[in-house]
């Protein structure tokens, strides 16, 4: 085999070119990685969000919590069922929860609508690793609200000490920033239940119940419980598989990542297949002088196909390594279901490093392929009579 | 243009390489002719909204907010109004189906008057104003999903409690810049079901009954848009449910604004795109010109001046990236005429097409990236000292 | 004729740096040739020649001296106009006939005459005229490489004189060629220098090729060592 070494240094050599293919196929590189990080973050949000034991409980037929509602006197009795886990002072750990999706100014003066969750205490302990990072946690009755930072960054009045304004009759003071691990909890306003309710004129109806069973057999039993019933028939969908359902605007990212990785990935093998090509010809004598020293053909094939892999794998390193500042950046969209904004934490994890490594392996070796296939073709003689 | 043959000589002295360049630079703004006409396409969208003089009404607190359905009535008794329709969206499943395409309960007597640009026999009109268990779907949809008038059409409920087995009474047309792939069905029957279950599961349903969700208006002129506005929005200010009324284009631009960051995201790519091209063309020119550098030695002492070979390199590098452009950008203009891609869109996009400002500007950004990426290899061909050119070769 | 001076060199120096060294390449030399001689320069490689024929030419600056080419100080010129002069003034001959490969016989003999304000019309009589000159009627439609050495060779001069020129230079014309075709290239530039009144200056270091001059000079690091007037060899053949 022809060592490796004799195509570093080629690239050396040709250092510029090299360097205008690199930034070529790795600005390629980096834009795939840009939205299937997003993939990555929406999904690995909608992962954790979901506790294997926890249940939401919605109105039957419902998909969304948000127009999910029901009585909230079947809700007060879905408190009380046995077999709710119980946090260390004894409380049952389940809750009421109402919605509200009211219009929010975001920082440069454009609207979304926002998720507005009323709470109750155990709401906190049914999250991922709920915490207060800033200011301190909301107190019920007063109108108070705590935000996510993301939403804190984003949304005019969001800061602490700030008012959320949401028309006349609804209107939160931002006491405190919260992170839920990362969960879809950090894109929703948090703030009293019982304030929410007396906003929005909403008394008598809830639009979810959370609640976590205490262990797998009373996990089956409550579910028996509230699906079958008569004094509930409700719904009581595992939280898996309630946030595995709301992937769905997740599905636009992944077909606009998809046909962008595609359509630049066969862009950006044009253009390793130019430089390859460029690389063979200019090389066309020192190609024949090593089929004179005798190194076969199956050697030129793989000598070149190697040259095209390196060119694009330092293209793809040089991508990925210009994606990773990105991890820090979260993006602000609308969920396709809802309407309402939804926060996903960038994360350059698995899905977009498969993608850019599946990228690069496809551009080095398509690319790669042909112009090896012209250096294997060339015959000896003439190659050595190149000029 | 004297030198146009010699040009296109050099353009098709290296066809591989030519090849190339043509079809890399071709993709990538195919690539990005699809991304920035999505926002591009709404933005002609609304704008063209602006001929029929619609009003949008929703409660001031956005979606999840009430409008009860008598203000419909009160609304079209004011002055300046031609029509006006409840515009609900029921959001059900068919079959088995969420969300497969949008579905409002609409006034079957206004609607398509609000909604001029619709059209519908009028018998059929009549057949979905005459009976109450009837609905109006769109040429697309029925085309689709084979449906013809006459056929069932069984909703089930999702954003209500709601299930309503219907019957297709017409299906409607419009222009091809139109969602034509909605089902309207009747506000009165969806209303008069709603009550019946809330009544049945015993619960206060007061305040989700009777709610128009939105109200559209159809305006007598554009001068009388205005004040119609304040009108409605006046009328209910210290009402239980204060309204915000916004012209089609302002509520269209709305949803435009609550994709958040995904126009900046695609800017953003598109910015990548356009670098990487400039990279991957002005590589080719590089190429190029290196091997070419006897030859420019060769034209200087002739006497072609740094004017003519600055000119002779950039138009080739502008034409090689110019028929990327043109093959990327009107190929998929006319691709998109021609293949109609929202179907397999999962009702995201009712329809798709390219702009044709987006088509010229792709164009444009192909000849700035040919212009771009030629400046380096044109420069540095222009300043090639002839005697150093020259004994390249001896 | 003849008795104008056409070239002109006074105490022309011409020096290269390369890193921290000066190398000299002409040393003070002085030269005049007159209006319609045909100037073989000779000498061992290195011994400047090359580039006292692109000083002549206008291709390179002198370091010091004067280079006055039909009554024009060269040194007074910028870069553009000298480029201009070269267009007016030059035709080139190379050892490699440096055609442009993608463009034919015609197109290429064409190429100088873009940059005049002539007609379409008027390039095409005037490539015509200078095909016929040089012998290659019937091969305007040609590409470079499916022409001989010798065809080449004299499409690359047909290339010079199509403007009319006043100065023919020639780097080593015939250096790539076998003898028989490159005694028919001098036979044509004899031809050119004697029927058409150019004044030519050829790099040459075939000593045949140089008895076809009127004159010869002969360099050595960078100095006249001799200086011969002849009697130009009339062609064997014709």
């Amino acid at each position: 085999m022809i060592p490796l070494k004799y195509n570093l240094r080629n690239l050396r050599v040709r250092w510029k070119t090299t360097a205008m293919t690199m930034l070529g196929t790795g600005l390629v590189v980096w834009s795939a990685c840009l939205l299937f990080g997003l993939v990555d973050g929406l999904e690995h949000s909608l992962k954790i969000s979901g506790e294997p034991l926890d249940l939401i409980v919605m109105r039957p037929g419902s998909t969304n919590e948000t127009t999910g509602g029901f009585e909230s006197s079947k809700a007060d009795q879905l408190l009380t069922l046995p077999g709710i886990a119980r946090d260390e002072a004894g409380h049952p750990m389940a809750a009421e929860e109402i919605l509200n999706i009211p219009i929010a100014v975001r920082g440069d003066g454009s609207r979304t609508n926002v998720i507005v969750r009323g709470v109750q205490p155990a709401s906190r302990r049914l999250r991922p690793d709920f915490r207060i990072i800033e200011g301190r946690d909301l107190e019920p009755g007063k109108g108070e609200c705590i935000v996510s930072p993301a939403t804190s960054r984003r949304f005019r009045g969001a800061q602490i000490g700030g008012r959320l304004d949401f028309g006349d009759r609804e209107a939160y003071r931002v006491v405190g920033v919260f992170t839920a691990g990362g969960s879809s909890a950090e894109s929703e306003i948090w703030a009293d239940f019982q304030d929410v309710v007396r906003n929005t004129g909403r008394s008598g109806s809830v639009s979810c119940v959370q609640l976590r069973a205490a262990d797998r057999a009373a996990y089956d039993k409550l579910r028996e419980a509230i699906e079958g019933e008569a004094r509930f028939k409700l719904a009581a969908i595992p939280e898996p598989v309630y946030f595995q359902n709301q992937s769905r605007s997740g599905v636009f990212l992944k077909g606009a990542g998809t046909l962008i990785a595609v359509l630049l990935t066969i862009g950006a093998m044009f253009a390793a297949a130019n430089t390859m090509f460029a690389a063979v010809s200019t090389r066309t004598r020192e190609i024949g002088t090593m089929r004179a020293l005798g190194f076969s053909r199956r050697d030129i094939l793989i000598c070149f196909l190697g040259e095209s892999l390196i060119l694009c794998a330092l293209g793809g390193a040089a991508g990925v390594l210009a994606a990773i500042p990105l991890n820090a950046w979260t993006y602000e969209t609308s969920d396709f279901n809802s309407f309402a904004s939804v926060m996903v934490a960038f994360w350059l994890g698995p899905t977009a490093l498969s993608v850019a490594i599946g990228m690069t392996l496809a551009m080095g070796l398509f690319g790669g392929m042909m112009p090896a296939l012209r250096a294997v073709r060339l015959e000896v003689i003439a190659a050595l009579r190149e000029r | 243009m004297k030198y146009l043959h010699y040009i296109l000589r050099n353009v098709r002295r290296n066809p591989v390489r030519t090849a190339l360049t043509v079809a890399s630079t071709g993709i990538c703004l195919f690539l990005m002719m699809i991304l920035v006409s999505f926002f591009a396409m709404s933005d002609e969208v609304n704008t063209g909204s602006r001929v029929h003089n619609r009003l949008a009404t929703l409660n001031a607190n956005g979606f999840a907010g009430v409008i009860p359905i008598a203000r419909v009535k009160e609304v079209a008794a004011l002055d300046g109004v031609e029509a006006v329709t409840p515009f609900s969206w029921y959001g059900g499943k068919y079959k088995d189906e969420v969300m497969p395409f949008a579905m409002f309960c609409v006034d079957p007597d206004a609607v398509f008057r609000v909604l001029e640009e619709l059209t519908i026999p009028k018998d059929q009109l009549n057949a979905f104003r005459k009976n109450r268990d009837g609905c109006v779907i769109g040429r697309k949809l029925a085309k689709e999903r084979r449906l013809q008038v006459g056929d069932p059409m069984p909703l089930k409920g999702d954003t209500y409690p709601v299930d309503l087995n219907l019957t297709i009474r017409g299906i409607y047309d419009g222009p091809s810049d139109r969602d034509l792939r909605m089902c309207f069905l009747r506000y009165d029957t969806f209303d008069e079901a709603f009550r019946r279950v809330a009544a049945s599961s015993g619960r206060d349903v007061s305040q989700f009954a009777g709610n128009a969700g939105m109200i559209f208006t159809k305006c007598k002129n554009a001068s009388a848009m205005p004040a119609v506005s304040r009108a409605i929005d006046d009328l209910y200010r210290n009402s239980d449910y204060p309204t915000r009324t916004q012209t089609e284009e302002a509520f269209g631009k709305m949803f435009e604004e609550m994709m958040g960051d995904l126009r900046g995201m695609i800017r953003l790519i598109g910015l990548a795109v356009v670098f990487s091209l400039l990279c991957v063309a002005g590589n080719a020119m590089a190429m190029a010109m290196r091997e070419r550098t006897t030859e420019v030695a060769v034209l200087k002492a002739i006497g072609f001046d740094r004017g003519r070979i600055l000119f002779l390199v950039l138009a080739e590098s502008m034409l090689v990236a110019g028929s990327g452009g043109a093959l990327g950008a009107l190929g998929s203009k006319a691709l998109f005429a021609w293949v109609d891609i929202s179907p397999y869109t999962a009702g995201f996009l009712p329809f798709y097409y390219i702009p044709w400002s987006v088509a010229l500007q792709g164009l444009g950004i192909s000849l700035f990236i040919g212009f771009a990426s030629g400046v380096g290899p044109a420069v540095r061909a222009a300043g090639l000292p002839v005697v150093d050119g020259l004994r390249r070769v001896v | 004729m003849g008795a104008a001076s056409s070239i002109e060199l006074r105490s022309v120096s011409k020096e290269y740096h390369r890193d921290a060294f000066t190398i000299p390449v002409l040393v003070d030399l002085d030269l005049s040739v007159a209006e319609g001689e045909f100037l073989a320069l000779m000498g061992p490689s290195g011994s400047g020649k090359t580039t006292l024929l692109n000083l002549i030419a206008g291709l390179d600056r002198a370091t010091h001296g004067e280079v006055i080419v039909h009554d024009q100080d060269l040194g007074l010129l910028s870069e553009a106009q000298i480029t201009r002069w070269r267009a007016d003034n030059v035709g080139f001959i190379f050892q490699t006939y440096n055609l442009i490969p993608v463009l034919t016989a015609a197109e290429n003999v064409e190429l100088p005459l873009l940059l005049t304000s002539l007609s379409r019309k008027r390039r095409r009589q005037n490539v015509a005229t200078a095909l016929r000159i040089v012998g290659l009627e019937g091969r305007e439609h040609h590409y470079p490489r499916q022409l001989s050495g010798g065809q080449e060779q004299r499409v690359a001069i047909a290339r010079a004189i199509v403007t009319d020129p006043y100065l023919l230079v020639a780097d080593e014309p015939t250096g790539d060629l076998d003898r028989t075709t490159a005694g028919e290239i001098l036979d044509l530039l004899q031809l050119l220098n004697r029927e058409f009144e150019k004044t030519i200056v050829m790099v040459t270091h075939d000593p045949l090729a140089a008895l076809r001059a009127s004159r010869t000079l002969h360099l050595d690091k960078g100095r006249l060592v001799n200086d011969v007037i002849q009697e130009a060899r009339v062609p064997a053949a014709s």
